[in-house]
């Protein structure tokens, strides 16, 4: 222990005497060790977000789509070629067992107009079960009423983003939005969902799905996008799942065994897939902060080796006054693990700084954990030892003589 | 009581290509402990090669050397390290100082190496340059001090660690004459009034006419091992040599 502090301590008076190459080499290591760790950070944050969203939305949510399939002869038995239907819902929300609640859904990116300002937001068509179904809460004012659905009635629900784009600090209830050439009444605010990585819940208004049809994005009949459902409870997912394709492939006229034009999924297999996703950027993303740090490794490999050459007298001076091998080992092997100890410290307290403004700027979800910076002071106390070691071990087994003969 | 060094019959040769070049031929030499000898011989002839075997730096080909009745000479290379720690002060021509470091902590290092705490060091450091008369400069670093001063602090190190024996190579070759006797004086001090055995290598008769015996190398062979009756006082040297500069000023 006490050998070990005095190794320190002459390390130290070794690396301060050459100030900045020693605090050049562990710039290597401190970009790396912040590169992990904020990689960690997004990646932790990323699969919270999605645990969260389960939460938030329930995990018996089920998504039915709509997949054009080339076939051959008649399409759909019941003339509802195309896509899927407020007719498919309302049949579902009938024959369905195991289903709670049946919902539709449409939207479009469009140019909204108030009178303080205008943005692009996202414009959703549904009908009242909808927010029920997502889980979005009324905060002020109301949600459709059935009369506004079945007039097509030109009113709307905003969300807290949609709110901050175009009336700013103004209540807006009871305020007018202009969506094209027609305008809407707003008449109820969404309590704030939050923020996920890559797409803000509250950046839209809502009309009824009649409304949106004639007034937002003319379509035909009455065709939506995707229909929304949920399971009774989690455990009659399953059973809702092979429901809806019955009843669907019925209506549409597909065959057991035959590719339906519509796809059903859970909310579970998304968050699967959404996890695997952000689970393979985060590897990815990792493997190249791990490059980083591999190179910042070589980097104070490379300078420990010009140390040693230049230093080579006093090796000889040290060695004929009777350092061992092994001193000699330790001093340059806690040199190089001094300097990428400094490295992982900095690169922490950067990487702590870095998460804290995207957090704060980009509103990203970040989980900046203990177990991460744990893991970049291992890892900088490792690639100093691995990366020391080869040039300490050359200084080692200098020869005395030769050491104090040279120039 | 036996002698402190022994060198019975030691050979080194070294192998420069296909070539061996005999750099040691059997030497056999005493060295009783207070002793004060001057190595003299032409570049080349073995007196280098015999300085690194006493200082444990390298080992005999051939033959036995043993340093207070250990024999050193078949030691590893860590034991030799801690023999050369405990038993051998290095003077270099060269002063061999590590530089920007303070004169204090050149002195304190053996003693790291020897595991002894902060503090002791700094004490045994202390002393040791005060020996020298450099208590007034621990805190200089080699840059800051004359050639003389680097050298008595390179004695001090040397000294630090109450070593038996002191092995000096050509510890004058960089200094001026005053500066040389001076170190000298030192030197001399040291083998009479604290029983350590001195061996300075040289080229200079005037240096080795202040020692008690001389021994001269030849291509590798030890030819003549002469004591000194009347060794020169390299402290009153040196004041003729001031008194001298003075008159011609």
């Amino acid at each position: 222990m006490k050998a070990l502090l005095s190794a320190v301590r002459m390390a130290l008076s070794a690396l301060t005497r050459a100030r900045a190459r020693s605090l050049l080499t562990s710039l290597g290591i401190l970009i790396g060790i912040a590169a992990v760790v904020i990689v960690t950070a997004l990646g932790t944050g990323a699969r919270k977000s999605v645990s969260d969203q389960i939460e938030s939305l329930g995990s018996n949510l089920i998504f039915i789509f709509y997949k054009p399939v080339s076939k051959s002869g008649a399409q759909g038995a019941l003339g509802t070629g195309g896509g899927l239907s407020d007719r498919d819902a309302a049949a579902l929300e009938r024959e369905a067992g195991a289903l709670a609640q049946v919902t539709v859904y449409s939207d479009v990116k469009a140019q909204v107009v108030s009178e303080q300002g205008n943005a692009k937001i996202q414009v959703v068509g549904a009908d009242r079960k909808y927010f029920e179904v997502r889980s979005f809460t009324i905060e002020r004012g109301r949600s459709f009423t059935e009369s506004e659905e079945q007039v097509k009635a030109k009113v709307c629900v905003i969300g807290q983003t949609a709110i901050n784009k175009l009336f700013g600090n103004v209540d807006p209830v009871g305020r007018f939005v202009r969506v094209g050439k027609y305008p809407f009444r707003v008449i109820g605010t969404l309590k704030s969902k939050g923020q996920s990585p890559f797409e803000d819940q509250d950046d839209r208004i809502i009309t009824p799905i009649g409304s949106w049809r004639s007034r937002v994005a003319k379509t035909r009949g009455d065709q939506v996008q995707l229909v929304m459902a949920t399971a009774k409870t989690a455990d009659r997912v399953p059973q809702a799942v092979r429901q809806i394709d019955a009843i669907l492939r019925q209506r549409r006229g597909f065959a057991d065994g035959e590719e339906p034009d519509f796809i059903v999924r859970t909310q579970a297999e998304f968050q699967k897939s959404q996890e695997a996703i952000f689970g393979i950027l985060t590897m990815l993303l990792l493997g190249v902060a791990a490059i980083s740090l591999f190179v910042g490794g070589v980097g104070v490999m490379n300078i420990m080796l010009v140390s040693v050459t230049e230093r080579t007298r006093e090796i000889g001076i040290r060695m004929a006054i009777g350092a061992k091998r092994a001193d000699i080992q330790m001093q340059f092997m806690t040199e190089s693990v001094l300097i990428t100890a400094f490295g992982g410290l900095l690169g922490v307290l950067l990487a702590a700084v870095s998460i804290f403004f995207m957090q704060r700027e980009l509103g990203w979800t970040m989980v900046f954990s203990t177990d991460a910076v744990i893991i970049a002071g291992v890892t900088s106390l490792v690639v100093g030892i691995v990366f020391g070691f080869w040039p300490a071990q050359r200084a080692a087994r200098l020869d005395p003589i030769e050491a104090l003969r040279h120039e | 009581m036996d002698p402190l060094i022994v060198l019975a019959s030691v050979s080194k040769d070294y192998h420069s290509g296909p070539e061996v070049v005999h750099a040691l031929r059997a030497v056999s030499l005493d060295v009783g402990a207070g002793e004060l000898v001057a190595v003299v011989g032409a570049s080349g002839s073995g007196k280098s090669t015999l300085m690194n075997i006493l200082g444990c730096l390298d080992r005999p080909t051939s033959g036995s050397y043993s340093l207070a009745g250990i024999n050193v000479g078949a030691r590893s290379a860590d034991e030799r390290a801690m023999v050369r720690n405990r038993m051998i002060g290095f003077v270099f021509q060269g002063f061999n100082l590590l530089a920007r470091t303070s004169a204090l902590e050149n002195v304190e290092l053996p003693l790291v190496y020897r595991g002894i705490s902060r503090r002791e060091r700094r004490r045994r450091a202390e002393r040791a340059l005060a020996q020298v008369g450099l208590a007034d400069r621990v805190l200089h670093t080699p840059a800051q001090l004359s050639g003389g001063q680097q050298q008595r602090v390179a004695i001090a190190r040397a000294l630090v660690t109450d070593p038996p024996v002191l092995l000096a190579d050509e510890p004058t070759g960089n200094l001026d004459s005053k500066t040389s006797y001076e170190v000298l004086a030192l030197l001399q001090q040291l083998s009479r009034e604290m029983g350590i055995t001195v061996l300075i290598v040289t080229h200079e008769p005037d240096i080795a006419a202040c020692t008690d015996r001389q021994v001269t190398f030849r291509d590798g062979y030890l030819v003549e091992d002469k004591r000194n009756p009347s060794p020169q006082d390299a402290l009153a040297l040196m004041r003729d040599l001031e008194a001298h500069n003075g008159d011609a000023a």
